[in-house]
């Protein structure tokens, strides 16, 4: 890189003030913003740039003029100029055509180009806006109807499908912000997020419960009422069930996407007496057999 | 990539009564709600610009004004000549 008091063209032993000065000067000319089909502007400009930050900053000016830094990687990273997003096909706010409208209103071939282009950037649809809504897990299961708040007051009525997976994204036509021109709306776009539930948890379109019964009906079987997000169902829990037994309501589960629908599965949890109950601990201690079973066998010891 | 008004001030190292004047001037034009607004690459590129304006070439609030207009009329002509050069190019492979 050359010397940086000679890019800027000024003396060695210039005032910081002088420094700035011609660096203005310079910038001003060859900003890349400013200058948007100058290739050229764009590689001084980074030299400038470049040199005005090393001598233009009294530290590394003296740092630089002891010789403990040279000039080279001088040259400050910065992000994309404006011009890289203004002169792109993206739409964006701040497109003005005013500086040729005189332009569109003759009659020769020309205008019509013009006026066709112009057109074109003023019938731009709408862009698509994003919401999050949450809702509960039985309704992601059963499905549901959902007003959306938005934030400027309005709302959006959402209809839920049975069967909507975390994330999914549902969207609303012609929902999202106005187009200009005959441009249209943009669409809305709902993310789902299902909130857990304490009882039900899914794994593809199956869904799992923890279901605690009595020893009475784990001993002798029953038929209980079992939750499911559709609504309670009954099942036979078959006589000798044990905590961690699973049983399978068929048909119970989320909808398929194929058509059809998953399983429940209701794993048993075995559960005493809230409180030590007498009956229960003379009948325990007179039961002879309740000594010899040993369920801890098949632990690692 | 979107940007909440918070993310955006934290990014630029703006003040909040600053980029509120911006808005204000129409110098930034973000999307969104007044009450939710979002940024995008563009406006960051165009604070950048501000800035460079205001504190390395010493322009005034006026003067900034005056250069954001005649730059998004010189824009807004590019993008109109980069369309024309498509149409004729369009027009040009046909025939």
């Amino acid at each position: 890189m050359k010397d940086p008091y000679e890019i800027l063209g000024v003396a060695p032993t210039a005032s910081a003030d002088d420094i700035q000065k011609a660096y203005r000067k310079l910038a001003k000319k060859l900003h890349p913003d400013l200058n948007p089909g100058n290739a050229e502007a764009e590689e001084k400009f980074k030299e400038i740039a470049g040199a005005y930050g090393l001598v233009g900053d009294a530290e590394k000016r003296k740092r630089f003029d002891n010789g403990e830094i040279d000039a080279a990687g001088a040259e400050r990273p910065r992000q994309n100029y404006y011009r890289d997003y203004a002169s792109s096909e993206q739409d964006h706010p701040y497109t003005d055509n005013s500086g040729f409208a005189d332009f569109m209103d003759s009659e020769d071939a020309f205008a019509e180009l013009l006026r066709r282009s112009a057109q074109a950037q003023a019938n731009r649809r709408g862009h698509d806006l994003a919401y999050r809504l949450p809702i509960e897990f039985i309704e992601s299961i059963a499905g549901a109807n959902k007003r959306l708040t938005l934030p400027d007051g309005n709302t959006l009525d959402v209809t839920i499908p049975p069967g909507i997976t975390e994330g999914q994204v549902l969207r609303l036509r012609g929902k999202g912000a106005p187009g200009s021109g005959k441009g249209g709306f943009g669409d809305a776009l709902i993310e789902v997020e299902i909130k857990p539930d304490r009882s039900f948890t899914r794994q593809g379109d199956d869904i799992y419960l923890e279901l605690p019964i009595t020893l009475t009906e784990a001993v002798l079987g029953a038929r209980i009422k079992v939750p499911t997000p559709t609504g309670a169902v009954t099942m036979a829990v078959p006589k000798g069930s044990n905590t961690g037994t699973t049983l399978r309501l068929r048909g119970k589960g989320a909808p398929k996407h194929a058509g059809g629908y998953g399983d429940q599965l209701v794993k048993l949890k075995v559960m005493l007496p809230r409180e030590p109950n007498p009956e229960l601990e003379a009948f325990v201690s007179g039961w002879e057999s309740g000594r010899t079973y040993n369920p801890r066998d098949e632990v690692a010891p | 990539m979107k940007l909440s008004k918070q993310e955006f001030l934290s990014l630029s190292g703006m003040g909040n009564d600053t980029l509120n004047a911006w808005i204000e001037d129409e110098w930034l034009i973000p999307s969104g709600s007044s009450v939710e607004l979002s940024f995008s690459e563009i406006d960051i590129a165009r604070a950048q610009l501000i800035r460079d304006l205001q504190m390395d070439f010493g322009v005034n609030d006026e003067g900034v004004g005056v250069i954001l207009n005649l730059v998004d009329q010189l824009y807004g002509m590019r993008r109109t000549l980069m369309e024309l050069r498509q149409a004729v190019r369009t027009t040009s492979e046909q025939s």
